[in-house]
């Protein structure tokens, strides 16, 4: 094994890929632009389009109510409002969104008030629907407001402090540490967006150092060289892992910076605790463990992703065989984030989301050391058989030289 | 030459298993279920021998068998079977050791690094091959001198012409002083000025090292410019081995010019040449071809006779292509008095 030959590649494989347009955006202009747009981009997004339906005066309608005219007149003064008449399509109109929520009040429904006979108010809603959730809102709280005095006014015709209503509070209070609160929404994000970004960081040098080496026709030039086919494929693979690894370190850079960033924007926009769910507050320890644990995954990203594409004749085989890999790859770091998925000793042994996992809660300041030790282990392993293939097919005439 | 030849290849041959694909839509589904596979004979039970100091032209049309053979030789292809020795050693089975003897280039791929400037490729060459540093700028000096390098030294390579990408090529395939060359069509898509460069630069290195040049090519003015022998493969099987003198008068004899004329008469007074021994095809009716032994008529000759006659706009002089030699080797012509010697 020489490790002055494997630099040699290395080193022309790195001045090269330094120029190659297409790794560079890839491993620094994706992570660099595309995080911060995502982030700041959907954050300020979200809350714009959740601020326009709020501002909007919502067309509501009130149907029945003729013999309760205090209610209804009640009703209409509600501020920002429109009413429109009633109607027996409302369901269609409120489908369509021409009106955005309706009230049904039922017949003598003053009268049973005063009489204190149950009666039931229906609110006509497009659930899901944003806009039409906020105009029922105000129905709703106008409802909630009448029965809560209407209470407290019986209550007092019959001699009653309204306190009976209440012989006790519950109040919830946090004890788990701020940076485990706070965190939560990014410290679930990141493991998932660091191990992706590991493979698209490795995707294009690997195609363009393997494939679209054969397609220029430089693949047999290089091996006439004094280099041999090990060293060649080692100095290619370090070249691969240096992007891949390169492309997660500038995301999670990139990240941090953003979410800072989007934190501070939405500060006065959102209620402090969902503006903390943008900012990352994780240690550098935390960071450091999850590096090392990032290694074997990106070594098993780069010697795979080599290995797939020196079995394509061109640059377009190679894509079309890595495009399913991303699915594999995403289904279980996306898996990650799904509630209820733990980490258990059946899943410390499934690739990537092994990782993922460990990570999440190694962001939120949790070491089961146990697990890491076993997750840092399997992952060595997967890496070591993909490096194998790796060198191995590199050696096949009928890989190399397919037709 | 009393002393062991260089190279030495006995029974060479290499054989590809490919599939056959069906044509049609129907015979691509098929092709997805039930694989046609066939075995192509590559290269089929090759013998030659290559002494130090020889150039020597490997030729013959698409797909014979000149660049497995080539690949074979440099050790990138494993054969079926048959025995290869090249200085003493295994190509396929010491690789490393022995590229260190070999100089190679592929005519239309580089092995320089495309989007790095030419010297940088060269310094991670001499790296490759421990080339001391002295060593390195004498060549360089020589190279500089011979080929002209100096002035695009420092541009990356997809900006060179492709003149320019192949003296690089060369001097790159040279840098370690191997005393065996291996071109691979190396004046392929080159104009005329750019050939001859080349040519004249090969023919310095063979005779100021003895480098010993195996060439394969489709352009027979590199064999006549180069080679004083030659070997001609077909479909993978050795169809002659020896000297171009004895082929180029058993075989290459024909040339052509084709004239274009100023008006219709003159290809009638063409015609009524005192020559004997030309053919005369028209074309059409402005251009005729006039075929002739060479051996029997000048070239020159010719030539101006014609002009001195006739009003001609233009004139084109052909030597057979050399598929069109293959062709009369299979079609018998002298085939046995020329190949079996």
């Amino acid at each position: 094994m020489s490790l002055r030959n494997i630099g040699i590649v290395y080193r022309k494989e790195l001045m090269d890929s330094l120029r190659d347009r297409r790794t560079l955006i890839s491993t620094i202009v994706m992570p660099l632009l595309l995080i911060p747009a995502m982030t700041i981009g959907f954050g300020s997004f979200a809350i714009s389009m959740v601020k326009k339906a709020e501002k909007e005066v919502p067309k509501l309608m009130i149907l029945g109510g003729e013999d309760s005219p205090g209610i209804v007149s009640a009703l209409r003064s509600l501020p920002d409002a429109v009413f429109v008449p009633a109607s027996d399509d409302y369901a269609r109109q409120i489908t369509n969104k021409v009106v955005r929520a309706a009230v049904r009040i039922p017949a003598g429904f003053e009268a049973s008030l005063h009489g204190g006979d149950p009666a039931s108010v229906e609110i006509y809603v497009y659930e899901g629907e944003l806009k039409s959730e906020f105009g029922a809102q105000k129905f709703r709280a106008f409802f909630d407001d009448l029965r809560q005095r209407t209470i407290e006014s019986r209550l007092a015709a019959r001699n009653l402090s309204p306190a009976i209503l209440r012989p006790f509070v519950v109040t919830k209070k946090n004890v788990a540490p701020e940076e485990k609160v706070g965190a939560a929404f990014s410290s679930a994000m990141l493991p998932y967006l660091v191990i992706l970004m590991c493979l698209t960081g490795a995707m294009y040098p690997a195609m363009d150092l393997t494939a679209g080496e054969k397609e220029r026709g430089t693949m047999e030039t290089i091996l006439t060289s004094r280099v041999s086919r090990t060293h060649l494929v080692l100095g290619k693979f370090l070249l691969v892992l240096t992007a891949s690894i390169a492309t997660a370190l500038l995301a999670v850079t990139s990240m941090g910076f953003s979410s800072h960033m989007a934190a501070t924007m939405f500060a006065k926009d959102l209620p402090p605790a969902a503006a903390q769910q943008f900012r990352l507050s994780i240690s550098p320890q935390a960071l450091a463990a999850v590096f090392v644990l990032v290694v074997p995954v990106a070594v098993l990203f780069s010697a795979a992703l080599l290995a797939i594409s020196l079995f394509a004749k061109t640059y377009k085989e190679a894509q079309s065989y890595i495009s399913p890999l991303m699915i594999v790859v995403i289904v279980p770091a996306v898996a990650s984030l799904m509630p209820g998925v733990e980490l258990n000793w059946r899943l410390a042994l499934v690739p990537i989301l092994n990782t993922s996992l460990v990570s999440k809660e190694i962001f939120t300041g949790t070491y089961h050391w146990n697990f890491i030790g076993a997750i840092l282990a399997s992952s060595c392993v997967y890496a070591a058989a993909a490096l194998a293939t790796a060198v191995h097919l590199f050696q096949r005439e009928d890989v190399l030289f397919r037709t | 030459m009393p002393s062991e030849p260089l190279i030495q290849v006995r029974d060479l041959s290499k054989h590809f298993r490919t599939f056959r694909r069906r044509p049609g839509i129907w015979g691509g589904i098929q092709n997805l279920f039930v694989r046609d596979y066939k075995t192509v004979e590559a290269v089929d039970r090759v013998t030659f021998d290559i002494s130090q100091g020889e150039m020597v032209g490997y030729i013959g049309p698409n797909g014979a068998g000149k660049s497995t053979t080539i690949k074979m030789l440099t050790g990138i292809l494993v054969p079926t079977s048959g025995e290869v020795r090249v200085g003493g050693f295994v190509p396929w089975r010491d690789r490393t050791n022995y590229v260190r003897t070999i100089g190679v280039v592929f005519g239309q791929r580089t092995q320089l690094w495309w989007d790095i400037a030419v010297i940088e490729s060269f310094h991670l060459l001499r790296k490759m091959y421990d080339v001391a540093q002295r060593d390195f700028d004498e060549r360089m000096a020589l190279f500089g001198e011979i080929l002209g390098l100096k002035d695009y030294l420092h541009t990356p390579v997809r900006k060179l012409s492709l003149g320019e990408r192949m003296r690089c090529d060369l001097a790159a395939a040279l840098l370690h002083n191997p005393p065996l060359l291996f071109l691979d069509e190396p004046t392929i898509g080159l104009d005329v000025v750019a050939k001859d460069h080349i040519r004249k630069f090969l023919t310095a290195v063979n005779e100021r090292f003895r480098t010993t040049v195996l060439l394969t090519t489709h352009d027979l003015d590199d064999i006549e410019a180069l080679c004083r022998r030659i070997i001609i493969i077909d479909r993978g099987r050795l169809l002659y081995d020896g000297p171009l003198e004895l082929l180029k008068q058993r075989l290459l004899r024909t040339k052509q010019v084709k004239f274009v004329m100023r008006d219709a008469e003159a290809c009638a007074r063409l015609a009524a040449l005192p020559i004997d021994g030309l053919q005369m095809e028209t074309v059409d009716e402005l251009t005729c071809r006039v075929r002739f032994d060479r051996t029997k008529v000048d070239t020159g000759d010719l030539v101006r006779q014609v002009l001195a006659r006739v009003e001609v706009r233009d004139l084109v002089i052909e030597d057979e292509s050399i598929e069109d030699v293959v062709k009369r080797i299979y079609a018998g012509e002298a085939l046995r008095e020329v190949s079996l010697q």
